[in-house]
């Protein structure tokens, strides 16, 4: 079983590795921008595509600046279906399994086939957020409390046999060589920008944009959801609510550091007062 | 027919969210750890992210990022149900050695 999670694993990585050059080409954005901003905003779009899912800057895709109509391919159609299958195969896996760690595991897979769906629906930014904040913290904390609840009558987790060896050590070639192409390429082009690009200045807009300050140019267009244009309207219209899910977090450490700790009287050294 | 696979829609990603609810439903209903059932809720929150996501794409605009500022917060929220969810079953496991959420009847009666 553990030899299968590390085979989906390594299927998903290649996945997606390769789909993110893929779904860097924009095409029939809901908001057609003037084609001035089409460019620019599809470099941003990409370079930005390139940071979520940290694959490979390939430098092809810089010089295919038109519109190939991607969402309406058939190669959309094949990675929805992909990552469809894989969402709820992972989530069928998770409700399955016995051992927990597994159930982990298919939880990481299930939240990176998320993004990837996500990220066909032109959120970029939080296809990046669930990354980081499903596929990275929760999922994190969710292995340290499984260690913790895990008593050393379970075996450890560990792979034996030659076949998982041998699919590790692809899955850590393969890294290297994808990563080593990455330094590469930014070896060889000083000018590439592998980040988001130098953004141009931009003006404030306020709540209203144009229409409350009419002797300016209307705001510029960004790229759905981008980070910028979710960032303009989380902070435009909805400060409150942002600064309210700050205090549910501020709450939420505060709570789980007061149910978590371990209850021992400070006077006494009795072990521990429970139930 | 083959329409279905070749043209993607909104309904696509509604109907995947859909399943994908009705499956962390099930986890929450069939299992008995507490880990799986927590994990199963975030999956059905997932689920709704990804229905709000969807409409965003099909409106567009503003009114769409509005839709990514509300499943910002989703996943912010959940963030931390999972933290105050994972210390009460730490704090569950230590007084009473299991996380079994059918033998945890204190409350019942």
């Amino acid at each position: 079983m553990t030899i299968r999670v590390w085979a989906a694993l390594l299927v998903l990585a290649a996945m997606v590795s390769i789909g993110a050059p893929a779904f860097a080409q924009p095409a029939g954005q809901p908001n057609a921008a003037p084609p001035t901003e089409a460019a620019r905003a599809q470099r941003e779009r990409a370079a930005e595509a390139r940071a979520d899912k940290g694959a490979a800057a390939d430098a092809r895709e810089e010089a295919a600046p038109e519109h190939k109509g991607f969402e309406n391919s058939r190669m959309a159609a094949l990675f929805f279906w992909i990552f469809a299958g894989l969402t709820i195969g992972g989530s069928l896996f998770v409700i399955t399994r016995r051992n927990l760690i597994a159930a982990v595991m298919g939880m990481v897979g299930t939240f990176f086939a998320l993004a990837g769906l996500y990220a066909m629906l032109y959120a970029h930014f939080l296809a990046a957020i669930q990354v980081l904040v499903y596929a990275g913290a929760i999922m994190v904390l969710f292995v340290f409390v499984v260690m913790i609840l895990n008593r050393p009558e379970d075996e450890p987790w560990a792979l034996q046999g030659l076949l998982g060896k041998a699919l590790a050590g692809l899955a850590i070639m393969y890294l290297l060589v994808r990563l080593s192409g990455v330094l590469w390429a930014i070896k060889d082009q000083p000018h590439a920008q592998v980040a988001a690009p130098s953004p141009p200045p931009v003006e404030v807009v306020v709540k209203g944009g144009a229409a409350e300050n009419p002797g300016k140019a209307p705001p510029r267009e960004d790229a759905f959801g981008s980070t910028r244009a979710v960032g303009k309207v989380l902070f435009n219209e909805y400060l409150f609510p942002f600064e309210a899910v700050s205090l549910v977090l501020l709450v939420a450490v505060v709570g789980g550091i007061a149910v978590a700790r371990p209850h021992h009287r400070e006077d006494d050294k009795k072990p521990a007062v429970t139930a | 027919m083959n329409d279905i696979f070749y043209k993607l829609t909104v309904s696509h990603f509604l109907i995947l969210a859909a399943v994908l609810f009705a499956i962390g439903t099930i986890g929450v209903l069939m299992r008995r750890n507490a880990l799986i059932v927590m994990m199963s809720i975030e999956l059905m929150m997932n689920a709704a992210n990804l229905t709000v996501l969807a409409f965003a794409r099909y409106h567009g605009g503003t009114a769409g990022l509005e839709g990514h500022s509300l499943a910002f917060i989703v996943i912010a929220v959940a963030a931390a149900e999972a933290a105050v969810g994972l210390a009460i079953v730490v704090a569950v496991f230590r007084t009473r050695r299991h996380a079994d959420i059918d033998r945890l009847n204190l409350l019942k009666n």
